[in-house]
């Protein structure tokens, strides 16, 4: 039994990452119909200027003294540089396609990963970068079952973050607007909501989420590398879609589903750790045949097919 | 019009060309090796080694009857060997002046498994500097080389350590299911059957993961005196050595090849203290070494785990094809037989197979530092 909360705590961390991440791409998704395949390479960029920030304070000696709220510091710092990041993405690679057809979007944002990766190759070098963790060793042990710091950490900023997307979107003039626009851009601009601000927002706060999910992931495994946005991002993009993709509560669902999921094949099914990706992956499938639209998922409208 | 500039431009070019390669003659060597990708790392080692190992050349007098040495050096971004084959075919297909003489590579023995197929067709000689698996030489090709070991005496190096110095009475083995990897593993679990050593059991992850909580967990549970890792690379290495302490592992951590890089430690800090992996004896206060590094390090910087294995294949490259004065490469493979010199990794000495020998010992990190602990030929601590 110990065994299995120790698999959960660590499936619910994983999952967390997961629906940090899925958010991004649910969102953009739900207002311009776009899969942003640049979306991992936030979360990568997010991991390095974490590192960096971090590594900074702690070449000052801040790190010694206030390891949290450094962290808080490169947390804001990390968010806000990958938002606007984000943003700039953006208005260079989607903006001006915007009236084009959806496939050269889609390309368009291909070439952004591609770039964006090898450029944070380029200027960081293909080594892993270690990040300091010396303060978040240790953690709590109940019964027998071990919840670090990090996980704890992971788990408590994934819920705040979650908590403060979903009285954004749901609470507020801006949520308000953002939902109307990804309901009709055309109407929603003409009763006066500026659909590119709003665009541009959705973004921001996606890469935001990713930018978030990186540094905590690099605390957590204890070094980032240029490549690592890739494989959680196919990961998290099947968790969107599981959740049905254009669905806030969906993505964050189906990303704790996702992460649930890998960890438990790998835990309980002989020889499950190679396989656990393909468990993900038919969950996913299972769930599509049955539910087209992911768990979540609004009916199909003929506009959006 | 301005089509037939264009022509004439061309063709000026062309015999701007022809016209350089006759007043100066370049030496071509190639390196396969992962530049990007997540063996990134390893390659751009090999590829400095290379490039180190060139520069030492060319500042002793280079190779009569070229002006200077060039590297063509191909990146094969992963291990499944399908861009290995691509640039072996690409290599292969260079002719005239631009012909290859040699190529050092490939990293991952699932790489140059395939690629030495190609340039082994092509009459065209690849010395390995870091292809582990006991296949790369057994498949009776002629002008396949490695300086690095091989797998089946790295196992009974590890086997011999985990009964004899840690007296280990129970093993969980994880890989990665990459050719090496996993032949490695395959190996180790083989010898710990015949040692008498109980598998609980031997387990894999996917290349490329960085959460391991699962599989730690149950390894944690199973509380075995031995953890055996045997990863394709130092990054996924330092994280799962990481992730091993944090999740509470109290097992020995023993380790092989790969993972050997100043990476695993400035990834895994103090996590990593006290973790034993096998490797290659290089004696760092030899001449040879000692030159190396300084070479090395000026340029290129950290000494990576198969650096001097690169500077030593590249090194007996050149070597060969300077005393037989050809770039055929039968006279390289005859030359490459005879050779018998001390390099920065160890003594170049092939044998008919192309195999170097293997000399693993064991290491231990200690103070973050790679330090000999434990030889298995004498049985004794360093």
């Amino acid at each position: 039994m110990e065994y299995f909360f120790q698999q959960f705590i660590n499936g619910i961390t994983l999952g967390g990452v997961y629906a940090l991440f899925a958010l991004g791409y649910t969102m953009v998704y739900g207002i311009i119909q776009l899969i942003n395949f640049a979306h991992g390479e936030f979360f990568a960029a997010g991991g390095y200027v974490g590192v960096i920030v971090l590594s900074f304070l702690g070449a000052h000696g801040y790190m010694g003294t206030h390891p949290w709220l450094c962290l808080a510091f490169s947390l804001v710092l990390t968010m806000g540089y990958c938002a606007m990041l984000a943003m700039a993405v953006e208005k260079i690679a989607y903006k001006p396609l915007r009236r084009s057809t959806r496939l050269s979007v889609l390309l368009s944002a291909l070439g952004m990963s591609i770039f964006l990766q090898n450029g944070l190759m380029l200027t960081q070098g293909v080594y892993d970068k270690a990040y300091p963790t010396a303060f978040v060793q240790g953690g709590l042990d109940i019964g027998g079952v071990r919840i670090s710091i990090m996980q704890l950490l992971i788990l408590g900023l994934t819920a705040v973050l979650l908590f403060i997307l979903n009285a954004l979107v749901f609470r507020t003039r801006i949520g308000k607007a953002m939902r109307a626009t990804a309901q009709d851009k055309v109407m929603s601009a003409l009763v006066g909501i500026n659909s590119n601000r709003i665009i541009s927002l959705t973004f921001a706060i996606g890469a935001g989420l990713a930018a978030a999910a990186g540094i905590m992931v690099g605390l957590y495994y204890g070094a980032v590398r240029y490549d690592m946005g890739f494989v959680p991002g196919v990961k998290a993009f099947a968790a969107a879609v599981l959740g049905g993709i254009g669905n806030i509560t969906g993505a964050m669902l189906g990303g704790f589903i996702i992460g649930m999921v890998e960890i438990m094949a790998a835990a309980y099914v002989p020889h499950g750790g190679e396989y656990k990706d393909v468990f993900a992956f038919i969950i996913l499938i299972a769930v599509l045949y049955f539910m087209p639209t992911g768990i979540m998922g609004e009916n199909v409208d003929d506009t959006r097919v | 019009m301005k089509k037939s500039l264009a022509r004439i431009l061309f063709l000026a070019l062309a015999l701007c060309l022809v016209a350089g390669g006759a007043w100066a003659k370049t030496l071509k060597i190639g390196s396969i090796s992962p530049l990007t990708g997540p063996y990134a790392a390893d390659g751009t080692d090999i590829k400095n080694g290379v490039l180190a190992a060139i520069d030492a050349f060319t500042a002793a007098g280079g190779v009569p009857g070229y002006d200077k040495i060039e590297l063509d050096a191909q990146d094969d971004a992963s291990c499944d060997g399908k861009q290995t084959v691509a640039a072996a075919n690409k290599l292969a297909s260079q002719s005239g002046d631009n012909k290859i003489a040699g190529v050092v590579g490939a990293y991952c023995s699932g790489a140059t498994i395939p690629a030495s197929e190609i340039l082994d067709e092509a009459g065209i000689v690849m010395i390995s500097p870091g292809s582990t698996a006991e296949k790369v030489t057994e498949r009776g090709l002629k002008y396949m080389f490695r300086t690095c070991g091989r797998d089946d005496d790295q196992s009974k190096a590890v086997g011999k350590f985990m009964k004899d110095y840690l007296k280990a009475k129970t093993v969980f083995i994880v890989d990665d299911k990459t050719t090496y990897s996993q032949g490695l593993a395959d190996n180790v679990e083989k010898e710990c059957k015949a040692l008498g050593l109980t598998v609980i059991e031997h387990d894999h992850v996917n290349a490329g993961d960085r959460d391991f909580s699962a599989v730690l967990t149950k390894v944690k549970s199973a509380n075995p005196d031995v953890f055996y890792i045997s990863l394709q690379n130092s990054s996924s290495g330092g994280l799962m050595v990481s992730q091993a302490k944090r999740v509470g592992i109290t097992s020995k951590l023993v380790a092989q090849d790969a993972v050997f890089h100043p990476q695993l430690i400035d990834n895994a800090k103090e996590a990593a203290e006290g973790m034993y992996l096998t490797f290659g004896f290089i004696d760092e206060n030899s001449p040879a070494y000692q030159s190396f590094a300084k070479i090395y390090s000026a340029k290129y910087g950290k000494i990576g785990a198969y650096s001097s294995y690169a500077y030593d294949a590249a090194t007996a490259l050149l070597t060969a094809i300077k005393n037989s004065g050809s770039t055929d490469a039968e006279k390289i493979r005859a030359e490459l037989l005879k050779m018998d010199m001390p390099g920065a990794a160890k003594r170049i000495k092939f044998k008919e197979n192309g195999d170097s020998g293997s000399n693993y010992i064991v290491l231990v990190i200690k103070g973050g530092k790679f330090v000999n602990f434990w030889d298995p030929e004498t049985g004794k601590t360093f």
